[in-house]
């Protein structure tokens, strides 16, 4: 079925039409929603904790005992088949491999961290580290739309389109939901990872970039004078005002000469938005964009923070393939994206900190699942490697309405198995829903026959424990 | 905090010690013996759980001393999925300690065996016995759940307004509530909307200037006609129905979204059975069963070759083939590939199958009983056995080997011992290319050899004589350093030999031979079919929609609520039958005259297209919670005049074309507009003709058409899309960039921009109605995107050259299918001079002033003014 359907014309014209606006909480349409529409309408939230996300999104699945869960048995037994606890039934990993990282107590809180995170620690008291997540599949694809969309099936909208579709924007002239693609290639899953799903194209990610024209077809290749353009505009305005003289009350013709006028003003807002010039040569510094190593991601971190402060409501970044996949050489391969990662991290909170925008704004860290406490025995040539891991895994949130410096939840002593607060994605999800205002089980809409929500048929729970 | 967080890290270090001591690798038998219910998991239980989970009333509803009880579950639902321990209930439940409550817990040990024993296949346990039926729903009487009844045409007060019986009934709910059909629309505005709803092209404009002529009676009916004849119209309504079928060219799920080559084949078919009006009900048995109806399997043992029938139906059945599909043959490493990848295609192709033939939502059926339909959740896994003889999750055939040759058995017996033939020439002619390399390469060593100083000559022949790692020092430095100049290798060993005409000469013949050897190899076109594997067919019922918790099998079946007059008739076959018989049968039950809904869905459909919403704006659920018709009657008196023409789409072109009802205007007087929205806002009743946006496909069709560069050739391999530097996805430059998007290959992760932010559905299972936004994304692409940009130049030179005295005036008729006005001409002129002085001053600066400047400003002053006129609303709006 048509969603749209369950809209009148008009109510689904003010909604799209003027290309902006979310629809759950009513900003745009205040009172005037008719039944049907607020059946689809996530109702009487609560105070949201946060009006922004910012979602690091790490492809390929980060180590969690290398990173964020220390398993001292895990050293101990290195070189060891694993016990019965926590063997492997499919036979990819028989030799426990230890973490080379020494972890370290940070901040007031004494969260853990393993060394190569030497700017993210820092933050450890902002921190709230889940190491009891679990997932659904061994497979990177269907594993990241459990994470992204909350079911492991194809073709569902994403957190961020759920969000923009929930909340809209602050800023009529960029997009509620902006994705930050690395310019080195495409992540594994591509354009799924910022779909709006079966939810209107109008929530979908609009991909910003850092280099050339920030914003698909924002500008002509063949660059034109202001005098050319503004001529442009205006002959098309008025053909278009003409048109619309001779079929009054067509309000979808209205709304399409505003995407015009708004098109206008995103050039400006875009452009303006993803100037970095106009950071401090300190801050620039901070945020690595004078090293090779850090300054791709430390340029989107930038730019996340730049279009948070601009009123988009959800900034997706992302890296290229999927880096922390590390089959082969884990040791190194960690340690290798945090080099080009955790400077950025660090920065970011750094700089939300003391621009008073942690508060509002939730980051979000992790991957579609963890990976193994043993060896990967695929072939030889993996042995320092470290296979998928769905079964448990760590992410970090912090920011709008966290409680900092804990960690939820526990694996067992092998960093194996969640057994202890074991998370199940759509508690994450109705989390982060939580804290942005909204009721999981409200914000729905309707799809084949059904009301359809993010957390689906899951009986998720917020986890109350998170939020300060 | 810090205090409690360093206590409890070592408090669970010191219990687990001991797991970790006695790893299950050192199992003292060390013997692999399969895990049994009976001997190793049973006597757990029995000392840990039976205390409650025992005898008649066991707790939780949990019986775990039976191993048929462990599927069918307890009130939690299924104990344990085999092969996925993590993933079950008991083993989350012994696992996190949870269980049991008190008494002594299961050891470590025993968790091990519990867990192994649930991945190496639960082995005892045996398919859930009974499926729940209590939620079923059984008493619903709904409408479409019974046969149309055709209906008296209905008299209405204003008979002069009735051209055929869709007006009667229209104008009937009209009258009722004192309302009328608004006048007709004008001719052009008919040319335009009936051109693109038929072809989805703009009207040529020597079309348009044909019809700006005097009204002459009967040309609009000749217009549908020709409309109907044209190619064009199978290139638009074939892409209608591929939406519904789910139609793409890549395999999906996997990032790789590897490509199907084959795919288009099915397209071609769907294109040209609208074109040639194929009747629906046999469109529908040659795509859910083309094999089974053309009896491929005889043909293909007994006919020398395979007739053009055969040929057609077995690529219908690609319809079966749009779920995504990503399975490669290294699946069969994968554990539980068939719960994760296999049946989800199973699932999709039923989806696929119901909701676009039946507008059913059957996939809510999957995991339990539809909530609201009388679809229980038996009769889906019925309907999914009409699809197991082909799809076997449990013994899957990789999608890219489910292919079959345009060949007979006879042909490929034949072309085998060509082939080989073939084969063995070309290993000859092999052997002796090689023989002729080997016999010049050393003499090119000894040629060169002796071109080195006599006095190292010897030194340098014994260091290569003697093996690499049996060289002496000064053997290994002369090795290395004429290595490369002695035995070059690849290219510069090529190079070398080239300089001998007589290798050159030799070797030259041999590839030559080689080339024509290679040219007699026999190979067939192939056809990415659905078609029935060998062997027993079993489908359980998937308890909540999961393979890893299988309940009773079931035999083929229907839903058994719908009311069709003839029952699903199908008797197993022979067991050395090729083919089960199950798809036709199915087919059949799907395509009698009085189905209840297959009918009414595509005469739905058909009207959708041509209103912008369907009698039931529900396309895809004619179900209880879909919505009722707008025009109940209506709809029946078509889906049995349907039935009654043989089931032919185009006489339902027809008669809606030529109806009063669609020819109304959409641009109706004020005081009509208040009348009616009074009553009827959303315009159900058909007061008016809905003002509609081109799809993205017209849009980049008619950019293509107006500007005079649409490719109008049909059919075959679709063109390639490529992602450019700054993300925008096209098709790139080259022979082919212009044709129709009907044919531009629909990658699911590479979608073309412009079809896609103009809502090109991004196929993940199917898409029964297009969802249309107005956002800015689109406004960019229209202004700097790069198949408009390109399209405005050449619209400029095509108006020029085919007006030059009157291009401004050319471009309007082109573009918008109707004469410019005048204020519209000064308008247009006035912002020509203006670009061009404005561009001449530009130009000016660098160039100066000259004829050619003047030249090259008036052009880009017209094609600014093409560009504007394909970015107005009029462009992609219809009237």
């Amino acid at each position: 079925m048509n969603p749209l359907q369950f809209l009148s014309r008009r109510e689904s014209l003010q909604r799209f039409g003027s290309g902006f606006g979310g629809l759950a909480l009513g900003t745009l349409l205040g009172k005037a929603a008719s039944g049907a529409m607020a059946r689809t309408a996530a109702d009487a939230h609560f105070q949201p904790r946060a009006n922004a996300v910012i979602q690091l999104y790490m492809h390929g699945g980060p180590s969690h005992v290398d990173l964020l869960d220390p398993k001292p048995l895990l050293n101990r037994f290195d070189g060891t088949a694993p016990p019965d606890e926590v063997a492997d039934d499919e036979n990819r990993t028989r030799n426990l491999m230890g973490s080379p990282f020494s972890f370290r107590r940070c901040g007031e809180s004494g969260l853990e961290f393993s060394e190569i995170q030497p700017f993210v620690s820092q933050h450890a008291d902002d921190v709230a580290v889940i190491r009891s997540m679990f997932s659904e599949h061994r497979n990177h694809e269907q594993a990241i739309w459990m994470a992204q969309t909350g079911m492991t099936t194809e073709g569902r909208p994403t957190l961020g389109a759920w969000t923009a579709y929930g909340l809209g924007t602050e800023n009529r002239n960029l997009p509620a939901f902006v994705a930050l693609p690395d310019p080195g290639g495409a992540s594994v899953d591509g354009v799924r990872n910022w779909s709006s799903g079966w939810l209107p194209p109008h929530y979908q990610g609009t991909v910003f970039r850092e280099q050339g024209s920030p914003v698909l077809n924002l500008k002509p290749k063949q660059p034109r004078s202001r005098a050319i353009e503004d001529a442009r505009a205006q002959l098309l305005r008025q053909l278009n005002e003409q048109h619309l003289a001779q079929r009054p009350g067509e309000l979808e013709l209205e709304a399409r000469i505003d995407t015009f006028e708004l098109a206008g003003r995103m050039q400006l807002a875009a452009t303006d938005a993803l100037d970095l010039s106009q950071e401090t040569k300190a801050t620039q510094k901070m945020y690595g964009l004078d090293d090779p190593t850090t300054e791709s991601y430390g340029a989107r971190c930038l730019m996340a923070r730049r279009l948070i402060e601009r009123g988009v409501r959800f900034v997706s970044l992302f890296m290229a393939g999927q880096p922390w996949d590390t089959h082969t050489n884990n040791n190194d391969g960690t340690k290798k994206c945090c080099q080009r990662t955790d400077q950025p991290i660090g920065a970011l909170m750094t700089d939300l900190k003391r621009k008073g925008l942690l508060d509002s704004t939730l980051v979000l860290w992790g991957g579609e699942f963890g990976r193994t406490p043993a060896a990967e025995q695929r072939n030889a040539k993996a042995a320092s490697g470290r296979d998928h891991h769905p079964y448990g895994f760590s992410v970090w949130m912090a920011g709008g309405g966290i409680k900092g410096g804990q960690h939820y939840g526990a694996t067992d002593d092998f960093g194996y198995r969640a057994v202890e607060n074991r998370t199940q994605t759509a508690n994450l999800h109705a989390t982060i829903l939580h804290l942005l205002g909204m009721d999981h089980e409200s914000l729905t809409w309707p799809h084949n026959g059904r009301d359809e929500r993010l957390t689906d048929v899951y009986p998720a729970r917020v986890i109350e424990e998170l939020l300060s | 905090m810090r205090c409690g967080f360093v206590q409890k890290q070592l408090l669970i270090t010191s219990t687990l010690l001991m797991v970790a001591l006695c790893p299950i690798g050192v199992r003292a038998d060390g013997e692999k013996r399969e895990l049994t219910f009976d001997k190793d998991i049973l006597p757990i239980f029995r000392a840990r759980c039976i205390r409650c989970h025992a005898g008649v009333e066991p707790k939780a509803g949990l019986n775990l001393t039976s191993p048929s009880s462990l599927l069918t579950g307890g009130d939690s639902g299924a104990a344990l999925r085999i092969r996925a321990a993590e993933f079950s209930l008991l083993y989350e439940k012994i696992s996190s300690g949870k269980m049991p409550p008190v008494g002594q817990k299961v050891t470590a040990e025993e968790r091990g065996l519990i867990r192994k024993w649930i991945n190496d296949g639960a082995s005892g346990v045996s398919n859930a016995a009974v499926v729940d039926r209590s939620a079923d729903v059984t008493e619903v009487e709904h409408w479409s759940f019974h046969p149309p009844v055709r209906p008296d045409v209905p008299r209405v007060r204003q008979a002069d307004r009735v051209q055929n019986p869709i007006d009667a009934f229209v104008l009937q709910q009209l009258e009722e509530q004192q309302l009328t059909l608004a006048p007709a629309a004008d001719r052009l505005t008919l040319l335009r909307r009936a051109t693109f709803d038929l072809t989805g092209l703009p009207p040529a404009p020597d079309d348009v200037e044909e019809f700006m002529g005097p009204d002459d009676s009967g040309d609009y009916e000749r217009l549908v006609e020709d409309l109907l004849a044209s190619e064009h119209y199978g290139e638009r309504w074939g892409r209608h129905w591929l939406d519904v079928t789910g139609y793409a060219e890549s395999a999906g799920i996997l990032s790789e979204d590897r490509e199907l080559p084959l795919a288009w084949r099915f397209r071609d078919y769907v294109i040209r059975a609208f074109n040639s009006d194929k009747a629906y009900d046999r469109f529908l048995q040659e795509q859910i069963a083309g094999d089974e109806l053309t009896d491929y399997w005889t043909a293909f043992e007994s006919d020398d070759q395979l007739s053009e029938d055969v040929v057609e139906g077995i690529v219908a059945t690609g319809f079966l083939r749009t779920a995504a599909d990503p399975s490669r043959p290294d699946f069969k490493t994968i554990k539980n590939a068939a719960s994760q990848y296999f049946y989800p295609t199973l699932f999709d192709t039923l989806q696929i199958v119901c909701s676009s033939t039946m507008g059913l939502t059957v996939q809510c059926a999957r995991c339990h009983s539809h909530k609201f339909d009388p679809i229980p959740q038996v009769d889906y896994y019925r309907m999914q056995a009409v699809f197991m003889g082909a799809y076997r999750p449990d013994d899957w055939v990789p999608q890219m080997n489910r292919r079959l040759p345009i060949a007979s058995k006879k042909e490929k017996e034949a072309a085998t011992k060509k082939n080989a033939e073939v084969d063995a020439n070309l290993k000859k002619l092999k052997s002796e290319l090689a023989a002729l390399k080997t016999a010049f390469t050393a003499r090119l060593f000894n040629d060169r050899l002796n071109t080195l100083p006599e006095q190292i000559r010897a030194d340098v022949k014994a260091a290569f004589a003697v093996k690499a790692e049996t060289r002496t020092k000064v053997q290994m430095y002369l090795a290395e350093k004429f290595e490369k100049t002695l035995r070059p290798k690849d290219k510069e060993l090529d190079a070398a030999l080239a300089e001998y005409s007589e290798y050159e000469t030799g070797a030259g013949d041999l590839k030559a031979k080689v080339a024509v050897e290679e040219g007699r190899r026999w190979l067939f076109d192939e056809v990415r079919a659905l078609y029935d594997l060998p062997g027993e067919v079993t489908t359980p019922v998937l308890l909540r929609g999961d393979s890893l918790t299988p309940g009773p099998l079931v035999e083929p079946g229907v839903i058994l609520s719908l009311a069709t007059p003839q029952a699903f008739q199908w008797t197993a076959p022979s067991t050395e039958a090729k083919t089960t018989g199950r798809r036709l049968a199915f087919a059949r039950w799907l395509t009698q005259p009085d189905h209840p809904l297959t009918a009414r869905v595509m005469v739905n459909r058909i009207w959708m297209h041509h209103f912008g919403t369907g009698i039931v704006d529900t396309p895809d659920d004619f179900g209880v919670s879909g919505s009722p018709p707008s025009h109940p009657e209506l709809l029946d008196w078509l889906a049995t005049e349907f039935v009654r023409s043989g089931w032919s789409v185009k006489h339902m072109h027809r008669l809606i074309l030529t109806s009063n009802t669609w020819r109304q205007r959409s641009r109706v007087t004020a005081k009509h507009r208040a009348a009616c929205e009074e009553v009827d806002p959303e315009n159900r009743l058909l007061w008016r003709q809905t003002m509609r946006r081109l799809e993205a496909e017209a849009v980049r069709d008619a950019f293509l058409a107006v500007s005079g560069t649409l490719n109008p050739k049909m059919f075959g391999v679709s063109q390639a899309v490529a992602r450019q530097k700054n993300g925008e996805v096209i098709v790139p430059a080259g022979a082919d960039q212009n044709r129709r998007s009907v044919y531009v290959k629909i990658k699911r992760l590479n979608p073309e921009t412009l079809l896609q932010v103009f809502d090109q559905p991004t196929m993940s299972v199917n898409c029964t109605q297009r969802s249309q936004s107005t956002v800015s994304t689109q406004a960019l692409t229209l202004l700097n995107g790069d198949t408009v940009t390109r399209a405005a130049h050449a619209f400029a030179e095509r108006v020029t050259a085919e007006q030059s005295d009157d291009p401004v005036g050319r471009a309007v008729l082109t573009a918008f299918a109707r004469p410019a006005t005048k204020d519209e001409l000064n308008l247009l002129s006035r912002f020509f001079e203006d670009q061009k002085t404005q561009y001449h001053s530009e130009i000016a600066e660098a160039d100066g002033r000259t004829p050619e400047t003047l030249a090259a400003a008036e052009k880009k002053a017209h094609v600014d003014l093409c560009h504007m006129l394909l970015s107005s609303n009029e462009f992609v709006y219809l009237d």
